[in-house]
């Protein structure tokens, strides 16, 4: 069941079914609690072509009976903890969404700069001017490990 | 280059760049934040080295491919806000997998244009192949003529939009998005479907399983008219909606993970 909680074999620690922003992030962002950190963000501006383009898919959903937006780039809901005026709904989830990659704060995006093979920007195509990651990547090697013969 | 070297002779990288010739091309034309080449005598791995080295290190933000030459996997994988322009026919694979991109192509293309694409705008002069649309994510997919059999087969998000007909199992177990289609469609149209809508403004040969009529709304009138509007493409017809009926897949009987990959 989505958001149900267990203990581990560990008291300490709390498993949970559900893929939260903020469990992969360890904190909750400003942005998910204060309406006016987001009213300002253009999003017609922030994505390709005339109109809002793949945000046409994003829609307010709910997790955990909280309101929710579902960040693909991590494939886990970031929640949205103020209230959101009637008839705004999906407009706010967006650009709750688009605060949070722009930020680079979506989990996919911090893995990147450690994992991704590809040059690439690592706030994706959001942000202009963003720094290009994956340039150097190397083949990761095990300790001890050599190569059979013939390789 | 990691990975590289073997006793066969063939260049080998871990990360599959196997075609051997990686030599940047010499008949690159910058003009400021713009750029064009021909492609007409270069290997596939050197133009989309070009174009990531122009998009990604050269601050380039409009590049023009001539003469493409219905070669493969053309500006795959380009992650980033930029115009790119196709003076020609790419063949099978292109602008799969982008994320960003607003691209033009005065041409026709083979299968699988856009496969993936995340985000950004692709649009064909002329008919495109099969495949179109396979697993696009989000964006506007446009292709100004017919198209062959399973466009946006998988489609998990955006807008296609085709203004002549389209083949056999368009839809097939398409999850979300939408398909505009101004003429006709083949046999087994939305076959499968978890969710999403189809508009179709001429003949349906016939509907695929779990495929219905679906209740026309103000929110469609809107949509039809905002992307014929913004594309540029006249008046837009009467159209018909097909929906998933919902009979064949039971969303509530998902997994919660099972019920992620469904919304994306």
């Amino acid at each position: 069941m989505a958001g149900s909680a267990s203990r581990g074999e560990n008291p300490q620690e709390t498993r949970t079914v559900a893929i939260d922003a903020e469990v992969l992030a360890g904190k909750r962002f400003p942005y998910q609690e204060d309406m006016s950190l987001v009213e300002d963000i253009d999003l017609l501006a922030a994505t390709p072509g005339p109109d809002i383009n793949w945000l046409e898919d994003i829609t307010l959903l709910e997790e955990d009976g909280v309101p929710a937006v579902f960040d693909r780039y991590s494939n886990s809901f970031l929640k949205i903890y103020f209230p959101i005026p009637e008839g705004r709904e999906d407009e706010i989830a967006r650009k709750v969404l688009i605060r949070h990659l722009t930020d680079g704060n979506s989990y996919g995006i911090t893995l990147k700069d450690i994992h991704c093979k590809f040059p690439q920007v690592e706030l994706g195509p959001w942000v202009e001017d963003s720094r290009i990651v994956g340039t150097d990547w190397k083949q990761p090697v095990l300790e001890g490990w050599t190569a059979p013969a013939g390789h | 280059m990691p990975g590289s070297g073997s006793r066969s002779g063939v260049s080998y990288d871990a990360r599959g760049l196997v075609e051997p010739h990686a030599d940047m091309p010499d008949n690159i034309e910058v003009d400021g934040s713009r750029a064009r080449f021909d492609a007409t005598d270069l290997t596939i791995r050197q133009i989309n080295m070009a174009l990531r080295r122009l998009i990604y290190n050269d601050g380039i933000t409009d590049v023009t491919v001539l003469n493409p030459s219905s070669k493969h996997s053309l500006a795959v994988g380009i992650l980033k806000r930029c115009r790119i322009h196709f003076e020609g026919s790419p063949g099978w694979f292109a602008c799969g997998l982008i994320d960003g991109p607003e691209v033009t192509i005065n041409g026709r293309v083979g299968w699988s244009v856009a496969e993936n694409m995340m985000s950004g705008v692709v649009m064909i002069e002329r008919s495109a192949g099969s495949l179109t649309g396979a697993a696009i994510r989000g964006g506007d997919l446009i292709i100004k003529g017919d198209v062959g059999a399973r466009t946006g087969i998988d489609q998990k998000g955006g807008t296609i939009i085709v203004t002549g007909d389209v083949g056999i199992n368009t839809g097939f177990m398409m999850q979300r998005g939408r398909q505009i289609i101004c003429v006709n469609a083949g046999m087994n149209l939305g076959d499968s479907m978890y969710d999403g809508a189809i508009y179709v403004g001429g003949k349906v040969r016939s509907l695929g399983v779990d495929c219905v009529p679906g209740d026309w709304t103000e929110a469609d009138t809107e949509l039809i008219e905002r992307k014929f509007r913004i594309h540029g493409l006249g008046d837009p017809p009467e159209f018909q909606k097909f929906v998933c009926g919902k009979q064949l897949h039971n969303y509530d009987a998902l997994e919660p993970s099972e019920r992620k990959l469904v919304i994306h």
